[in-house]
């Protein structure tokens, strides 16, 4: 059987572009383009189109492609991608700290007052602050009571003296020795006896006095505590908020 | 002695995973190659590349060692590239590839290029990349496998799932489209060529 090739044979002319081809029909191609002026142009342009083809080029790219186990991975690793936190300027970082603050004091009922006596700090709901600490102790302010109280019981005793005094004159017109000492006397028992009321008024007012103070002392050491621990508290609450937002989100 | 893709693929369904990357290693850079001419854009060619190993990996208990391995990765790619295509609705890109140093290039080519030859060389590239972007995906495809891949009529037969007639015709069409291309744009040379 012979073969032959025609013009419109374009299947017969790729596999001879390309070199496809069994050695006869080769030779049966290269007869019919020696004679067929443009069928031997057109397979030189199709030559010279490959040729263009030659020029496209991929990039130049590392690859480095690897299939690797499960069981071989490395362990995560803890730097990720960052995230919007790690934008956030430092300033809004530090008032976002303070708002958190304040937000644990509003929570606290954290009140600080001030005023001529010194600074109150208390905390809970609305609960009021305690006596002991809106008065604190002020040792001259009781000092000044103590002289206070003792120079108004002077005065009360001179009083009582000078209206005592009339009274002996009127009821008893001459005056003998015998009379003379036993108003003596009684002055005297009334001025022992006022002093030691006086006295007994004193020791009383020392006593309390140390039981205020030991209360007070009490007191303040116990809100002390109660602020430290409040403190704490918010510390902690910081640095949950903290770790939370260092927590990468999956 | 440099182990055949078949004795590494028979020692990979052994599981020695090292075997495996030895056919990674051996055919990254053409399947890279031929979903960027496909698809033409860099990173979507490493992203198909890469998820072809994945998928030859997982699917090689299934292989039964029918067709050459090289053509079963082909297969793969090429059907990952038609995805890609479908999925992204969008012409594939064909653009002068940004990593090729034309200076490295020419070195290539030999020593004797003059500037003039290297600035045309590069014009002709981004035309002749232009012109594989005009094609239809069968015909672009038939033309990379058998040009840059040198695969035979037959073989491209199979990947695409046609007769051998259809790829010989998607192939005259192709290039004679390229060819007309290549005309427009002013490449005399081939006309002056023919009727020299």
């Amino acid at each position: 059987m012979s073969i032959t090739f025609t013009c419109d044979d374009k299947q017969t002319l790729v596999s001879y572009l390309y070199g496809e081809i069994d050695h006869a029909t080769r030779q049966v191609v290269e007869a019919h383009l020696a004679t067929c002026a443009d069928c031997a142009s057109e397979v030189m342009a199709l030559g010279d189109a490959r040729a263009g083809l030659g020029l496209w080029v991929p990039p130049d790219v590392e690859l480095d492609f690897t299939i690797v186990k499960k069981s071989q991975l490395p362990a995560p690793n803890l730097l990720r991608p960052a995230r919007w936190w790690n934008t956030v300027p430092a300033w809004a970082q530090a008032a976002a700290a303070i708002l958190v603050l304040a937000a644990g004091a509003a929570i606290a009922n954290v009140q600080v007052k001030s005023g001529p006596e010194g600074f109150a700090v208390t905390t809970g709901w609305m609960q009021p602050a305690a006596p002991a600490l809106s008065e604190p102790f002020d040792g001259a302010a009781v000092e000044r009571r103590v002289e206070r109280a003792l120079v108004a019981l002077e005065q009360q005793l001179r009083n009582e003296i000078r209206a005592a005094r009339p009274q002996e004159a009127r009821a008893t017109g001459p005056v003998d020795e015998t009379t003379i000492s036993r108003v003596r006397q009684l002055i005297a028992e009334s001025e022992q006896r006022h002093e030691r009321a006086l006295a007994m008024r004193f020791v009383e007012f020392t006593r309390d006095l140390n039981m205020q103070r030991r209360a007070d002392l009490q007191n303040i050491g116990r809100v002390v505590g109660s602020y430290d621990g409040e403190l704490m508290r918010q510390r902690q609450m910081i640095n949950n908020v903290i770790r939370v937002s260092a927590t990468p989100q999956q | 002695m440099v182990a055949t893709d078949e004795e590494l693929v028979a020692r990979s369904m052994d599981g020695d995973v090292d075997s495996f990357n030895q056919l990674v290693l051996r055919w990254e850079r053409p399947i890279y190659a031929l979903a960027y001419r496909v698809i033409g854009r860099d990173e979507d060619a490493r992203d198909v590349a890469q998820e072809t190993f994945l998928r030859a990996f997982r699917a090689l208990p299934g292989f039964k060692g029918q067709a050459k391995f090289s053509s079963w990765l082909y297969r793969i790619a090429l059907n990952l590239c038609r995805d890609w295509i479908r999925r992204k609705k969008r012409t594939p890109l064909v653009d002068m590839p940004e990593g090729v140093d034309i200076t490295e290039l020419a070195a290539e080519q030999g020593p004797v290029e003059s500037i003039e030859d290297l600035v045309a060389r590069q014009e002709m590239s981004r035309i002749v990349a232009e012109g594989m972007k005009l094609l239809p995906d069968e015909q672009r495809t038939a033309i990379v496998l058998k040009e840059y891949h040198g695969l035979t009529f037959q073989e491209i037969a199979d990947l695409q799932g046609c007769p051998l007639s259809t790829v010989k015709t998607r192939l005259y069409q192709g290039l004679s489209v390229l060819r007309r291309h290549l005309e427009s744009r002013g490449m005399t040379s081939f006309k002056s060529d023919k009727e020299s």
